[in-house]
């Protein structure tokens, strides 16, 4: 039975022989509600004065909300996932197949694709235990690109050259307008809490105990760290969280199609936002969410044809200059504690 | 004494190389073994297989009666079984209190211990070893004595029966060296453990070790009282070669 008991400053939860503190500490609260608050005013400002600025900033939201939970990946197996954009893959698609074939709304949908997820995931973690380093990468950067060939050779069923459409919308108003707003507080509210949700889980012991995987396998196994278990927990729930990014793609747009999402140019931006943002650190990937899906849209609104060759340059430019990220900057300033970044290995 | 760890028959091999061939021996309870051998004789071997890090290829470790010899790594953590490397291989991106407290939180599996509990045992253990003012330093930036000492704190925060000591010695120097020894007979006395020690200064195994086992081409030359050992007319001639007396 869960026993709680309020203390002066924390709050202490006993279940069976384990107990966790939760640290109460208002003085901290203050720069976590001020950028609540501010996020959550944006999108009525961008409202009234352009409304396609939500549109940036929904973009915004989902590139973070994808990278947060490939840095929790990457941490909890110590080893650098290049295909996560392979379980958006799966959740969009069974989302939308099922929206389509039944009509279901995206509540319906949102088990279904989870528990996909949750299959896929399992059916691939082994890959976490089996292999490493650049025979990790290759294989996991090949899932996604198999999935989009399957998407072309049973093109009947995913309609890999057109995309799926007419998928129920996650929201109706009747204004598009409004959709776009409350969309739009939606995708902040979904960034929330996943940076909420991973930002807990490492700052407590478990994150710990990832971090000590991601900086030495083996001696993490030899003090006493079952790595196999947390390596597949980590690899499971992590993909199952960017998986629910597909089933947001599939309801907000109404149609899905393999061939935005499962290619490497989508992944090459996710992964540039995790390493602008600050070398996997989870508040750095909303920085480099809102920095590169700000860049993204200034480019395509001033650069004109030159923008897909000046895009990537920019970025390289900027990883070549701040190793740390854009989130570094701050760190550098205020080192408070522990915060677990990627371990590049050779 | 009752023997802790019973190792009978190990063998392991690397391809065609006989890395450990057919040692047996008792590690008793609350005593120093001393383990000695020439370079490449196959101590870190069999300290790889006691602790689960590479599986033996035949042979039977028991622990208190217990069958360890197929068990995982982390299973044989919990077990009591702790170790340090050769080469410190702390975890880099990790403060050094924080590297301690991942192995006091993950050492055993203790009731009603939350992180906050783990972090004080990790402030002690972290004290006792003398780093207690580099706390909040990442492990990469520490000085190779003070990784040693890291990797000392962080095996003790397991809460260990027996402590695997892969060669404190090298690459400190005298005064480091003195440092470290004491504090492993320190450990030793405070936290009640079994000390498993390999080392090539025999210097302090003579003083420090109950009893040594010598061990060359991976099978066991001698085993007894250090003064026996050292005056074995094998393990001499395993580390001055054949003919040695020609010379002497």
């Amino acid at each position: 039975m869960v026993e709680m008991e309020l203390k002066r400053d924390r709050i202490v939860i006993r279940l069976g022989t384990k107990k966790w503190e939760w640290t109460l500490e208002p003085r901290y609260w203050r720069n976590t509600l001020l950028w609540a608050a501010f996020l959550f005013t944006v999108p009525i400002l961008a409202y009234f004065v352009s409304p396609g600025l939500i549109n940036t900033m929904i973009s915004a939201n989902i590139y973070a909300a994808i990278a947060m939970p490939l840095a929790l990946m990457t941490i909890g197996t110590g080893r650098m996932n290049f295909g996560p954009q392979f379980y958006i893959g799966v959740g969009g698609y069974t989302a939308a197949l099922l929206s389509i074939a039944y009509g279901w709304g995206p509540l319906t949908t949102l088990p279904f694709a989870i528990l996909m997820c949750i299959v896929a995931a399992l059916l691939f973690s082994p890959l976490v235990i089996m292999a490493r380093g650049l025979y990790y990468v290759l294989l996991t950067l090949l899932l996604p690109l198999v999935f989009l060939e399957v998407t072309f050779i049973y093109t009947d069923i995913f309609k890999g050259d057109t995309g799926l459409f007419g998928i129920v919308p996650l929201l109706d108003t009747g204004n598009a307008k409004n959709n776009f707003l409350l969309i739009g507080y939606f995708s902040t509210a979904l960034m929330f809490s996943y940076l909420w949700i991973i930002n807990k889980v490492l700052k407590s012991r478990y994150g710990l105990i990832m971090a000590s995987i991601n900086d030495d396998e083996d001696v993490a196994h030899s003090i006493g760290i079952n790595i196999n278990k947390v390596k597949i927990i980590a690899f499971v729930s992590a993909a199952t969280m960017v998986g629910i990014i597909g089933w947001f793609y599939a309801h907000y747009f109404s149609t899905f199609s393999g061939q935005t999402y499962l290619p490497l140019t989508f992944m090459l931006k996710i992964l540039l936002v995790l390493m602008i943002g600050g070398r996997a650190q989870i508040f750095g990937c909303v920085v480099g969410g809102y920095f590169i899906a700000f860049l993204e849209m200034l480019m395509i609104r001033f650069m004109g044809p030159i923008q897909p060759l000046l895009f990537p340059i920019i970025l390289l430019v900027l990883l070549f200059m701040l190793p740390e990220g854009l989130f570094g900057l701050y760190r550098k300033r205020r080192y408070r504690e522990y915060l677990p970044t990627i371990h590049v290995r050779r | 004494m009752a023997p802790l760890i019973t190792v009978r028959h190990l063998v392991k091999r690397f391809g065609g190389i006989v890395a450990v061939n057919d040692v047996s021996f008792d590690i008793h309870e609350g005593e120093t073994l001393g383990f000695i051998g020439p370079n490449g004789a196959g101590k870190s071997t069999v300290v790889n297989c006691l602790t689960g890090y590479i599986a033996a290829d035949e042979g039977v470790v028991t622990m208190n009666g217990v069958d360890i010899t197929k068990m995982k790594p982390h299973e044989r953590a919990h077990m009591g079984l702790a170790r340090t490397y050769q080469i410190p291989r702390p975890f880099p991106e990790l403060t050094a209190l924080t590297s301690v407290l991942a192995s006091s939180i993950s050492g055993k599996k203790r009731i009603n211990q939350s992180f906050q509990d783990a972090m004080y045992d990790a402030t002690h253990y972290l004290e006792f070893v003398g780093l207690f003012s580099k706390r909040n330093i990442l492990a990469r930036d520490l000085t190779f004595y003070e990784l040693r000492m890291l990797e000392l704190a962080r095996a003790l925060a397991t809460t260990p029966k027996l402590l695997f000591i892969d060669e404190v010695m090298a690459g400190l120097n005298p005064g480091e060296a003195k440092n470290a020894t004491r504090m492993i007979v320190r450990a030793k006395e405070q936290f009640n453990v079994t000390v498993f020690w390999i080392e090539h200064v025999m210097a302090v195994l003579m003083e420090a070790a109950d009893r040594i086992v010598a061990i060359n081409y991976g099978a066991k030359l001698a085993e007894g009282t250090p003064e026996e050992v050292v005056n074995n007319d094998d393990v001499i001639e395993a580390y001055l070669g054949r003919g040695w007396r020609n010379y002497a």
